[in-house]
């Protein structure tokens, strides 16, 4: 973890504009899924196409970043850059440039809504105590037991339900308090 | 359903996901449970076939059965973590619902038992296998939990 992980986005983004290789670093590392996600499993683009529209949108990011009018929607800007690129990779298969709506099925559309409410509650995570992240991705995402997670963090096995169960009511709070 | 039946339990949300989770991967490890007792029963039957010794068919066979001894190992601690999470609802469900919480850790209980049985089985002779230790431990963690909620003066 870098000084910059817990700036909230507005902050990283003066902090990229501001010259601060580091700040550039986590924006990379912040929505580098986000985008490899976008193209992979909203517009099903191959891997190689997948890494073309990676590569793109952050040159496009980096060369742009001045334009963005709010600095706190940059993730918006974000998946705006890197749906439109997904559309030009389609194009340039041999097909017109089509509508987003018209790319991609009522399952991508889905799968593209995923990726949209994983980052959101990926963004209302960071926000939450390092012992409250560390203990949901331990069981949500690790599909820890309790008795590893107990015996790991050295808490007693009796209190992991209920300590679990706090921190979603916490991250449910912060996901409700989005604007 | 304890957590969800309960409006007035600030953390009902938040035991319900954790059962959601629990339920999802009690059914893949089901599946997965059963392609592996699949491919080792037909390492067994193979064996049973082949004539005299053959160290590379043994070898194959008691790789099929340590991957059917996997499964049975995480639903014996899936069943100890049901268990729990039923300890962590029965004080603060409503009322109408304790039964139930202390039904779900009975039945967490048996499954745990009958994985850890099937971890047993399937790791043969090897009494001193941590696995089994394991196995036998969640076991003993979930019956543990099931009589506790079960004790008449609750």
């Amino acid at each position: 973890m870098t000084r910059h992980s817990s700036l909230p986005d507005a902050e990283l983004v003066r902090a990229c504009r501001a010259g601060d290789a580091e700040a550039w670093n986590e924006l990379v590392e912040r929505y580098s899924r986000y985008v490899y996600a976008i193209a992979v499993r909203g517009f099903r683009l191959s891997d190689d196409d997948a890494e073309d529209v990676f590569q793109d949108v952050f040159t496009k990011i980096y060369l742009r970043l001045d334009t963005l009018r709010d600095d706190s929607a940059l993730r918006p800007w974000i998946a705006q850059l890197t749906r439109r690129r997904c559309l030009d990779a389609i194009s340039s298969k041999g097909r017109e440039t089509p509508a987003e709506e018209e790319a991609l099925t009522g399952e991508e559309s889905a799968d593209l809504a995923d990726v949209e409410e994983a980052f959101e509650v990926r963004e209302a995570l960071s926000g939450l105590s390092e012992n409250c992240q560390d203990i949901l991705d331990r069981f949500f995402a690790q599909d820890q037991s309790y008795r590893t997670i107990a015996e790991e963090l050295e808490i007693p096995s009796g209190t992991i339900a209920s300590r679990i169960a706090r921190c979603l009511g916490r991250l449910k709070d912060a996901l409700e308090s989005k604007p | 359903m304890v957590a969800r039946c309960s409006a007035g339990w600030e953390s009902a949300p938040g035991v319900s996901a954790q059962a959601s989770a629990i339920s999802d991967r009690a059914v893949a490890l089901a599946q997965t449970d059963g392609r592996a007792w699949d491919a080792a029963l037909l390492a067994l039957r193979d064996a049973e076939a082949g004539a005299g010794a053959d160290a590379r068919r043994d070898f194959a066979l008691e790789r099929k059965l340590e991957a059917a001894a996997a499964a049975p190992l995480e639903i014996a601690s899936l069943g100890a973590d049901v268990a729990a999470l039923a300890a962590a609802a029965i004080d603060n469900c409503e009322a109408t619902y304790r039964a139930d919480a202390s039904a779900a850790a009975s039945l967490a209980a048996g499954g745990s038992a009958a994985a850890a049985h099937l971890v047993r089985v399937n790791l043969g002779m090897r009494t001193d296998d941590p696995r089994l230790a394991h196995a036998l431990a969640s076991e003993q963690a979930a019956r543990e939990v099931a009589e506790r909620l079960g004790e008449p003066t609750r």
